[in-house]
């Protein structure tokens, strides 16, 4: 389970985001629609540990991983975290084994690429640069270096930015698919892909009272 | 991290040739400047150290020296046989050797001598030639192996390239191969010098009887009984007129062989030290180029870097990965440098043995390694400081 707990986060030059309190059951899958600037990518970041809040706590199954130090983040994020990019986040001169393979700079266990990226269509593209990819090919490349690792938590942020929505509903369709049973929150404008999701989060209401998801109080 | 550390130096491959290339050049230059010089200095030195004194005729003291010692240069002329025989008389004498050279066996430098002017030097096969004997000769290790000539061979020497004599010459012995100039050189009895030339200039009809020691010699290599005898020797017979055996007059050349050396030296000093400004030089430039070359690397890696970095690998191990990345870099440049300059080293050992010079590829100065050791420094280190420097500004959480 994930709280967010009185965070606030401010930028150079930028208002600051203050943040409703927030549950993400594990398990269930969410989706943080609005606009841009509302604060959806730096949740996720700070989720992820990537930002740290200015204030208030985030809270990863009963620890405040914003208190933790930056080392114990970054294990936190390559052992439990699967994070996924609108623009991938690939390195184009390398293959897509290479590209999943990185992850075992950290120790992390590979040997289930070859069955995820069976299942995400992809498996012919194994040892294909990413630069001769698609988009779509490359998203599901960087949903297999997600997913990999078996992680308990799913970060998705605009993972269809860069697609055309037939692609990213096929996308959406097979990350939820592949992540049943983790807790993933997945940030994204279209409105169409609520379907795929347990639960949909207006950010753009970011104050008044907390907001328990678990309690049902999403938007339609 | 080995194989992903390969993999992403073959995607920044000409950076890689580039930064390799850059030390290449400089170890390498610097590391054969430094060989070169002193194996030139020692070769010199030691051989220098062999002697006492020399004595030839008039002229260039440097020629004389070069000639006699380092088979370099031509000879100033000749001398009668009978200085020799004047210092063999001498009770401060120990030892007399004399020298002629006078043809050359395939390009090799023929020496007419005395079988101890080989001593120190092993056979490697056969035997030594005979003082009492002609027309038999001991040649160097290389001179064997280029010519393919092998002991009971005979071989034909010559005045130039177009006039060859007709006296074949045996081959005794094969010396054992030294890395001097003596691998390079075919030694035979002072006789059969003045007795090949006696047939090439007279022809059969008119032939020297054999065993007279009547000829001319290009020195007489002297040790002494004490160092001391030197210089007083040396006084005596420089500048000191005789006559030879046709009733002309022929003024002599004394040297101390040390300080002839020691003089050539102190003027290539200069040399040396401006050879060492340069490898100075190439080696500060080597500095700014591969660190320039490293400071873009790492832009362009920025964004790899933070890649990595939000997808949690830490800042310790990106550290570790372009530190191995640069780390082999350095290793195989490094290598490749020592080979290259080894390989140079062989080249200009076939150029340099033309002037006396014996360059030993496999001779080794202890400055060599601590050079590549700095070369090698100076590759990993400007990594070390850009990572060192992102990980102060590690983009995670700023």
């Amino acid at each position: 389970m994930i709280e967010i707990k009185g965070v606030s986060k401010s930028f150079k030059n930028e208002t600051a985001l203050d943040y409703k309190d927030l549950t993400f059951e594990a398990g269930k899958s969410y989706m943080l629609l609005g606009a841009s600037g509302c604060g959806k990518s730096t949740l996720l970041n700070m989720i992820a540990g990537i930002l740290s809040p200015d204030r208030g706590r985030i809270i990863i199954d009963g620890k405040d991983m914003s208190a933790a130090p930056q080392k114990e983040k970054d294990r936190f994020r390559i052992e439990k975290i699967g994070f996924i990019f609108q623009d991938f986040k690939l390195i184009n001169e390398m293959t897509v084994a290479d590209n999943i393979g990185i992850l075992r700079l950290e120790g992390i266990d590979t040997s289930g690429m070859d069955s995820l990226l069976t299942r995400l269509g992809i498996a012919e593209k194994k040892n294909k640069k990413v630069k001769t990819l698609s988009g779509g090919q490359k998203q599901r490349a960087a949903i297999v270096r997600a997913l990999v690792k078996q992680p308990d938590i799913i970060l998705a942020d605009e993972p269809t930015g860069n697609l055309n929505y037939s692609i990213g509903e096929q996308v959406i369709k097979e990350l939820t698919q592949a992540a049943k049973g983790k807790t993933l929150i997945a940030v994204t404008h279209d409105e169409r892909l609520r379907p795929y999701f347990d639960c949909v989060i207006d950010m753009n209401d970011i104050t008044g009272s907390p907001y328990d998801v678990a309690q049902g109080k999403a938007v339609e | 991290m080995l194989s992903f550390a390969l993999k992403n130096m073959a995607i920044k491959k000409i950076q890689v040739i580039l930064i390799v290339i850059s030390i290449v050049i400089s170890a390498g230059v610097a590391v054969l400047a430094y060989n070169t010089s002193n194996q030139v200095r020692d070769g010199i030195t030691d051989t220098a150290g062999w002697y006492s004194a020399i004595i030839g005729p008039s002229g260039s003291k440097t020629q004389l020296a070069m000639n006699t010692m380092y088979f370099t240069d031509e000879p100033l002329g000749t001398v009668p046989y009978s200085v020799v025989g004047a210092l063999q008389r001498d009770s401060r004498v120990k030892k007399v050797i004399p020298y002629a050279m006078a043809d050359n066996y395939n390009g090799y430098r023929v020496v007419g001598t005395a079988s101890a002017y080989l001593e120190s030097k092993e056979i490697l096969e056969g035997r030594m030639f005979d003082d009492s004997g002609v027309y038999e000769v001991v040649l160097g290790a290389s001179v064997a192996k280029v010519c393919d000539v092998r002991v009971g061979d005979e071989i034909f020497t010559s005045h130039s390239a177009s006039e060859e004599h007709t006296e074949p010459l045996k081959v005794v012995g094969i010396l054992k191969e030294s890395h001097s100039v003596f691998d390079r050189t075919v030694f035979t009895q002072l006789k059969t010098i003045w007795e090949v030339h006696e047939h090439g200039e007279h022809g059969e009809e008119e032939e020297h009887e054999h065993g007279e020691m009547n000829g001319g010699i290009c020195a007489a290599i002297v040790t002494t009984q004490n160092p001391a005898y030197a210089m007083a020797l040396v006084n005596e017979y420089d500048g000191k007129i005789i006559t030879d055996d046709d009733g002309d007059q022929v003024t002599l050349q004394a040297i101390e062989p040390m300080e002839t050396v020691r003089s050539i030296l102190e003027e290539a000093d200069s040399t040396k030290y401006i050879v060492y400004v340069l490898c100075a030089i190439i080696l500060v430039m080597n500095v700014m180029v591969i660190s320039i070359i490293t400071l873009l690397n790492m832009y362009n890696s920025a964004k790899e870097i933070s890649l990595m970095r939000l997808i949690g690998i830490s800042m310790k191990k990106i550290n570790l990965l372009y530190i191995l990345q640069n780390g082999l870099i350095g290793i195989v440049s490094v290598a490749l440098a020592f080979a290259v300059s080894k390989i140079c080293l062989l080249f200009m050992d076939s150029y340099a043995s033309s002037m006396g010079v014996v360059l030993d590829t496999a001779r080794i100065y202890p400055a060599e390694w601590v050079i590549l050791a700095l070369v090698f420094a100076i590759a990993v280190l400007p990594t070390v400081v850009c990572t060192f420097v992102m990980a102060r500004r590690d983009s995670i959480n700023e």
